[in-house]
């Protein structure tokens, strides 16, 4: 990692020719050679990258001043040994905020990758980063994935900077810390950490610190990619890092003392440590009437369930337990399954894969032809498919409420969780009935409680149980009552003091 | 390593899966049983849906909505095997709604029929048992009926609403029914099933399709089992009174005559009975006491019934009325069959246990002598939505 820094050379010229010979001659970079002083003394190079760099500020407040505004005499004067030079176009001649000084190649490529100039004086062996970047950007949108119907409209855009101004507009503190990194070898990726200093734990900042620090990777791309390196259980269906385009969301998890990671490049910021009911937990919960919001959080459970369970227990019961079925319901079950040709199992595992299929086409292909398709899919999987035989009528019931109840869920891992797991236990209900069900839930406990996000239990605060936390986890208290932040992941607790709303007395 | 053993474990686990599995469309659901015995061997009758014809969805090709398979064997359960010679699908029977036994081999015993249903793992004990009245069980299950297409339904159905609103039928579930063998001093009835017309035309798709089908079945009479042989029935009205004694009336009405002539008519909403055993002289009586509660519901004589005398008399009527059909019942009961249907000895066995360790082994005798007086109280509350009688307006 820790390479030898090449310096820069005195003549302007071998820099030019050094830079353009390491960056391949590349038709973007503008290399602008020009003279200053009085009659011309200085040759100076400025270099920057087009599109990258914003050309009118650089214009109009660096190359303008320098070689219009200033009057050379006054730098003459102030330069009476050679090395002020620098320190005189700094003081006097640069009209930009950020400038930094640049003494070697590696640094130097980085800042002029970044959107900076560079600003190199011949006969100096050191020069000027001169911040200027302008990076093209969507702005602040609408977020696509999570929306709301109560609640802010802004989402994360692609530009890190956007997304930390929208954190910091929402919490106004001096203990809203934030530390960066550079992260990947060739795209060397912004990285922020950002966490409020006394309510995050400090062990999570610092095992945080020391995971992101051991990712050795030529590129992170997305915020997926940083999520692989630093999450626990690799294998496990379930997600250990939560990720989000919410300003809002961000903050609420600031507040209850966890740490968001700000990826440049990709609006999903992720939030760690990430525990099971916070995948059930929509932002909108706080901003509904505490009844509707924990009616709606029980519905998302329930419906978390059917979307694991449903086709499983079709299948055990038509194939195993027919006496838990009224008579009635059986037989008219029974007369749609006259004549169709497959098990109950086979059956179901069609349908889901029609599914599956029908949901990936509907993800990736081109918006244009969506309505051709849903077309397609509604009659292929619906009418058809029933009408030729091949399937009974109930066994789409089951896997539509199936397919419905999976996109309830806010957040769109837990939902991934349960499509993978649906297929597990469509094969042991198959196997084993109810039973096998029954085996399949147990073992999915004990997984569960075996998961932990950095450090912290997975399915806290069920097990390990905290009583007072039960009035955020399932249902949604009214929010003068949650006196205190989850004590599984802040380490300073006491949110507010008085419970009920302020009152005459 | 540990996992390359884990998951040839984990495999192996599945191959133990699926030995029970039956698919829906395997099975013939059978909603009816009924056994007959002829010859030494018995006859089985199952009645099994054809589910395609039963479905709402599909309008069906116009078959009979069930089909009814039979066999013979040496056993119960050897004939019911002796089913899959003539059924394509094996039965399935967590389903079953009733079990109907024929006549004559009620009056043989019934006991290895309820070894059987009570010991297959498949049915359950919430099945009603009956009697089929001076026919075979065969021939029941062999009537199409209306409303409810399925005929094991119809007949559950209605021995389920006539046991709540009229109260002289008994449904008798296999559960019920052991118990009752089982107890000492208390012996069990089923409720009768009898075919109305045309016994033959039953079976046929023309019984449903006129307004009055040429073959009906009807819920008749109580058969009366002492261990666990048919000895008798019961008339409705006996039947009527045996549920009042045993404390089985849902509701039900009691009609009696106005001192005038006509009659009147009391829905019972409520009615309740205690036995009570007391030895009087060494010998063992037994105390009924009843108390009912109930509606008018029709008047067919001149009675003023805003009186309050009215009332009491009406009361008064009825009271005696319920104590003559008890006494009735009784009396039939003792005379004619000897068999403790009423648990009068389960009540001495209860408050006098002593006496009845002596008077156990010959009970039959003791029973049909035994001494019960019966204590009738009746409550008539409301007269419905007009006071007196239309008849008293109609001007002459």
């Amino acid at each position: 990692m820790f390479l030898k820094k090449t310096p820069l050379n005195l003549e302007l010229q071998e820099n030019i020719q050094h830079i353009k010979k390491k960056l391949g001659e590349s038709s973007d970079i503008i290399i602008r050679e020009i003279r200053i002083g009085k009659e011309g003394t200085f040759k100076v190079g400025i270099f920057y990258i087009d599109g990258l760099s914003n050309t009118p500020s650089l214009q109009n407040f660096v190359m303008e001043t320098l070689m219009i505004d200033i009057s050379i005499s006054q730098i003459e004067n102030e330069e009476s040994p050679n090395s002020n030079l620098m320190k005189a176009l700094k003081d006097y001649a640069m009209t930009v905020g950020e400038i930094k000084d640049v003494a070697n190649f590696e640094d130097l490529f980085t800042a002029l990758l970044s959107g900076d100039v560079i600003f190199l004086v011949d006969g100096y062996s050191d020069g000027f980063i001169i911040g200027n970047k302008h990076v093209i950007e969507r702005g602040v949108t609408e977020p696509t994935a999570q929306s709301v119907v109560r609640g802010p409209r802004d989402g994360f855009s692609e530009n890190i900077r956007v997304n930390t101004a929208l954190i910091r507009r929402r919490i106004k503190d001096p203990s809203l810390w934030m530390e960066s990194k550079e992260i990947g070898r060739l795209s060397k990726t912004n990285v922020s950490i950002m966490y409020i200093n006394g309510v995050a734990d400090d062990k999570i900042v610092k095992e945080l610190h020391s995971r992101l620090d051991r990712i050795d990777i030529d590129g992170i791309l997305e915020s997926a990619n940083i999520e692989e390196f630093i999450q626990d259980s690799q294998y496990s269906p379930f997600p250990t890092v939560y990720n989000t385009e919410r300003p809002d969301v961000v903050s609420a998890a600031l507040l209850e003392g966890r740490i968001a990671i700000l990826i440049d490049g990709t609006p999903f910021v992720l939030i760690i440590p990430a525990l099971f009911v916070q995948f059930f937990q929509s932002s909108e919960d706080y901003y509904q009437r505490a009844i509707l919001g924990s009616l709606v959080r029980l519905l998302r459970f329930l419906a978390f369930g059917i979307s694991l369970l449903a086709p499983a227990l079709f299948v055990a019961v038509i194939t195993f337990h027919h006496e838990i079925i009224p008579p009635a319901l059986l037989i008219s079950i029974a007369a749609q399954r006259e004549g169709v040709p497959f098990p109950a199992f086979i059956e179901a595992v069609i349908m889901e894969i029609i599914f599956e299929i029908l949901r990936e086409a509907g993800l990736r292909m081109p918006r244009v032809i969506g309505s051709a398709m849903s077309i397609v899919g509604a009659f292929v999987i619906g009418t058809a498919a029933v009408e030729a035989g091949l399937i009974s009528a109930a066994m789409v019931i089951v896997v539509s409420i199936t397919a419905i109840s999976s996109f309830v869920s806010p957040t769109y891992d837990i939902a991934i969780a349960g499509r993978i797991l649906r297929f597990l236990f469509m094969g042991i209900a198959a196997s084993f009935g109810l039973f096998g069900i029954m085996v399949g839930l147990i073992a999915l406990i004990l997984h569960l409680t075996s998961l932990s996000s950095f450090g912290v239990p997975y399915m806290a605060p069920i097990a390990p149980y905290s009583a007072s936390e039960q009035k955020d986890t399932f249902i949604r208290m009214p929010i003068w009552k949650l006196l205190s932040r989850p004590k599984y992941i802040s380490k300073n607790s006491v949110r507010q003091k008085y419970p009920a709303p302020t009152r005459k007395d | 390593m540990k996992k390359r053993i884990l998951f040839p474990i984990i495999l192996c686990l599945f191959l133990a899966g699926c030995w029970d599995k039956k698919e829906l469309n395997e099975l013939a659901i059978t909603m009816a049983l009924g056994v007959d015995k002829i010859d030494d061997e018995y006859h089985v009758s199952v009645q099994v849906v054809v589910p395609g014809e039963v479905s709402s969805m599909k309008g069906g090709s116009g078959q009979s909505p069930v089909t009814l398979l039979q066999a013979k064997g040496s056993t119960v359960n050897e004939a019911i095997r002796n089913l899959t010679k003539v059924s394509p699908r094996t039965g399935y029977f967590g389903h079953l709604q009733i079990v109907v036994i024929g006549e004559s081999l009620a009056q043989e015993g019934i006991t290895n029929i309820l070894d059987f249903v009570s010991r297959y793992y498949e049915i359950r004990s919430d099945f009603y048992l009956l009697v089929a009245k001076e026919t075979t069980a065969e021939k029941i299950l062999n009537v199409q009926t209306v409303l409810e297409r399925i005929p094991a339904n119809s007949i559950f159905n209605i021995l389920h609403t006539s046991e709540h609103r009229l109260s002289n039928t008994r449904a008798v579930t296999l559960a019920k029914i052991i118990v009752d063998l089982e107890r000492e001093g208390k012996e069990g009835v089923l409720t009768g099933i009898y075919i109305m017309g045309d016994e033959e035309s039953g079976s046929s798709k023309q019984n449903v399709e006129s307004i009055t089908p040429t073959a009906r079945l009807k819920m008749d009479g109580i058969a009366v089992f002492k261990e666990d042989k048919l000895v008798g029935w019961l008339t409705d009205e006996e039947g009527k009174a045996y549920n009042v004694i045993t404390d089985q009336v849902k509701t039900t009405i009691g009609t009696f005559s106005c001192p005038e002539g006509g009659k009147v008519n009391v829905h019972v909403s409520k009615s309740t009975s205690k036995l009570k055993s007391k030895i009087v002289d060494g010998k063992p009586e037994i105390e009924i006491d009843i108390q009912i509660s109930g509606n008018i519901e029709e008047i067919d004589c001149q009675i003023d019934v805003t009186k309050e005398e009215t009332i009491k008399m009406l009361e008064k009527t009825y009271e005696e009325q319920v104590e003559k059909n008890v006494n009735q019942v009784i009396q039939v009961v003792q005379d004619d069959f000897q068999s403790d249907i009423f648990g009068f000895g389960a009540a001495i066995h209860r408050s006098n246990p002593k006496e009845w360790e002596e008077i156990k082994s010959q009970w039959d005798t003791e029973f049909s002598e035994i001494k019960a007086t019966v204590k009738a109280k009746v409550n008539i509350r409301h007269f419905g939505t007009v006071n007196n009688p239309i008849q008293e307006n109609i001007k002459d």
